[in-house]
């Protein structure tokens, strides 16, 4: 297999400074409001100079850099060109999955046949993204997707990282675990507590020492990735049917209001991930889990889809509130997915 | 308590106000029945605490009492009697009603009336009467519009306004907006009130005959009597969208199209698409095309000459929303108006009377 993840450069800040070129010199932010408590969704070049990333508060990326610009995301625009970069994409390599808005894999193995031939295909699929929309890419390319993936994010903005069959423990080894996708804050920190901050140190780990700090088949995974072992192939049923998150307590919880809150910052994220992937759903699905391990699901569906996360946030609580009343008690997790996606969205006369 | 009363009668008037009784087993109470004596009626009701019914059916009655019985049973039970006469007779010492009739004989646990919800008074303000064919026709016209979506209370409710010779109905679910304006005659106040689209769907299914419908607008509650049978339903508070606001003032294209034919070819493309995925009109010099694709199915494709001039036109509707536009506008052709692919549309027929509006779909890509 030879395969090529494929990021683009800081997507909504690039889609930002091309709607508005006098943006381009200036540090420009993407996110929510810096004097709220939004967070830094992307920010172009120039404001990563000062330290700003995504995923930072924005007031903070202020602090550092009072005379930056913000701007509130327009998903509605970043939608439009995502699917004009995916179309020139699909011209070059046919077969892609994508995995968000500005990111995805290729099946590079379709058209080239070693990895000379991959180089070139990657240089071609950036070539057509600039050509046809003026964005930037970065492209990983490698025999698995982690490596590749991990490739992708080495030479930003505008570079190709090839990864030959054979070099994936050795490209791998020197990074610091946090990388390796599928390490969540969780697992680093237990590494990081065991010494090991680095790819290659995880990859070294014996039976033993692995299961003692990532027990189960995930830790397994996440060395065998570690290693350059990544089984996974192209996921082109990607169009998924459903998304959802979940979250387990410390404690049962029964405070309504605190269940209520968990949920709502569970729409917002998965509102997240319906934006970055341009669809809407139509159906609500909550799921409690009680102390004594049962579980139980609520759902309802629309007339239409919504990606709103306080739409999702309502039916949410009302489906929790509804599995409460037909069975009270105190909930070790709860969770809220959506499924029913769509592409296209039905316009609304009242918001 | 023992009531004779005609099986058909009973049956009949059963059969109206089970409609109220609620579905939902939280309340065990509200499935049922309440049986009150009142001099020679017989009183029936039910409610699920948001619509509640009320009739009577003639019948001799020895002693005074009140009993709940569970409704649908009830309702099933009467209509199979083997004869003509019904003896229901309530033993309260042994919380029970004896249903006879002919051969057959059913003993039929009770719930006590005392727990029975109190309903709403019937006749505490001032009421007037409207034309029920009128009343009807207005539901009728709007009712598919109003949302189903139970989290957003105001879009459930129809919101009805009685003015100077008028009654003005709308109805939204965001998505769409029907709005009927119905000439009435007779006096009317000028009131608004926003009633639960399935309290009024409800009662054009209920109000069979009777030439007026005698209306109660309360604080809290909205009162129908028609026919013998008092309906009440809860209003809804809240401010209903301010729906003249949305109408668009001007349109780029109104095109007249045989209503119909529209009507099959949406309903023929609509076989192939699921539920909410859209159809596809493409507008261009004297024709309009509509497609339905989707990648399980396969794709359909129909033409047909419309008097559209300029630039084409490509918008994308919810199959099910244009059709209800197209079902629910009068006459032989239907005018469609047109602003752009992302602005709303608006469908009429034969008179102004009736505004259909729908949103459109943004298609992908």
């Amino acid at each position: 297999m030879i395969v090529a993840h494929l990021d683009l450069d800081a997507f909504f800040a690039a889609v930002e400074e091309l709607e508005n070129p006098e943006l381009r010199s200036k540090p420009l932010i993407v996110g929510g409001n810096p004097h709220g408590r939004g967070v830094v969704a992307t920010a172009n070049y120039e404001a990563r100079r000062f330290g700003i990333h995504s995923a930072m508060s924005a007031a903070e990326a202020l602090r550092r850099c009072p005379h930056a610009v913000f701007v509130t995301p327009r998903h509605t625009l970043y939608r439009d060109y995502s699917r004009a970069v995916w179309a020139v994409v699909r011209e070059v390599v046919p077969t892609v999955e994508r995995t968000g808005l500005d990111e995805g894999y290729l099946d590079v193995g379709e058209v080239a046949s070693d990895f000379l031939a991959a180089r070139a295909v990657a240089e071609a699929v950036q070539t057509a993204v600039r050509a046809s929309t003026s964005l930037t890419c970065s492209l990983g390319v490698a025999s698995c997707k982690v490596v590749a993936k991990v490739a992708s994010d080495r030479r930003k903005p505008g570079g190709i990282v090839v990864v030959p069959a054979g070099s994936e423990a050795w490209f791998l080894a020197p990074f610091d675990v946090r990388r390796l996708p599928g390490i969540g804050p969780r697992a680093e920190e237990r590494l990081r507590a065991a010494g090991i901050e680095t790819i290659a140190a995880l990859a070294a780990l014996d039976d033993d020492g692995l299961k003692r700090l990532l027990p189960g088949s995930v830790g397994e995974m996440l060395r065998d990735r570690a290693r350059g072992i990544d089984p996974r192939s192209l996921d082109l049923a990607a169009e998924r049917i459903s998304i959802s998150v979940e979250n387990t307590f410390e404690r049962d919880l029964t405070d309504r209001e605190r269940l209520h809150d968990e949920l709502r910052r569970m729409a917002g994220e998965l509102a997240k991930h319906l934006h970055d992937r341009g669809q809407t759903a139509r159906t609500v699905t909550t799921k409690l889990r009680y102390a004594d391990f049962s579980i139980r699901s609520r759902s309802t569906s629309l007339e239409v889809g919504i990606d709103d996360a306080n739409r999702i946030a309502e039916l949410a609580c009302g489906l929790l509130d509804r599995g409460l009343h037909d069975r009270p008690g105190a909930l070790r997790l709860v969770g809220v997915g959506v499924s029913g996606l769509a592409e296209y969205r039905q316009l609304t006369l009242i918001a | 308590m023992k009531i004779t009363v005609r099986r058909d009668d009973l049956v009949q008037r059963l059969a109206v106000v089970s409609r109220a009784v609620s579905t939902r087993a939280t309340v065990q109470i509200l499935s049922g029945i309440l049986l009150r004596s009142a001099g020679d009626d017989l009183q029936l009701a039910a409610t699920d605490m948001e619509l509640s019914l009320r009739t009577t059916v003639p019948a001799q009655i020895e002693g005074d009492g009140a009993v709940v019985v569970p409704g649908r049973r009830l309702v099933e039970l009467a209509k199979l009697l083997p004869s003509e006469e019904v003896e229901i007779e309530h033993r309260p010492e042994e919380s029970v009603v004896h249903v006879t009739s002919g051969s057959a004989s059913y003993t039929l646990h009770t719930y006590n009336a005392e727990d029975f919800p109190r309903l709403p008074e019937l006749d505490a303000v001032t009421t007037f009467t409207v034309d029920r064919e009128a009343l009807l026709e207005t539901v009728n016209r709007v009712a598919r519009s109003a949302s189903r979506d139970e989290s957003r209370p105001v879009l459930t409710g129809i919101l009805a306004r009685f003015e100077a010779g008028k009654l003005v109905m709308a109805a939204t679910d965001s998505y769409r907006l029907s709005v009927k304006e119905t000439e009435l005659g007779g006096q009317v106040p000028e009131l608004e009130a926003i009633i639960p689209a399935r309290a009024l769907q409800e009662l054009t299914r209920i109000a069979q005959s009777g030439d007026e419908v005698e209306l109660g607008v309360h604080e809290n509650q909205v009162v129908f009597s028609v026919d013998g049978i008092a309906m009440t339903t809860r209003r809804i508070d809240g401010q209903f969208p301010n729906y003249r606001q949305l109408l668009p003032e001007s349109f780029e294209h109104e095109l007249a199209l045989p209503r119909n034919e529209l009507l099959d070819v949406v309903r023929r493309a609509a076989v192939m698409i699921e539920r909410t995925s859209p159809l596809q009109l493409r507008f261009a010099e004297g024709e309009l095309t509509v497609t339905a694709r989707t990648h399980e199915v396969g794709e359909s494709k129909e033409s047909l000459p419309a008097p559209f001039t300029g630039d084409p036109l490509e918008i994308g509707f919810n199959a099910d929303f244009l059709r209800d536009g197209l079902e629910s506008v009068t006459g032989d052709e239907v005018r469609f108006k047109l602003i752009s692919p992302l602005r709303p549309a608006v469908l009429q027929g034969e008179s102004d009377d009736f505004t259909y509006l729908v949103m459109p779909i943004r298609l992908p890509g």
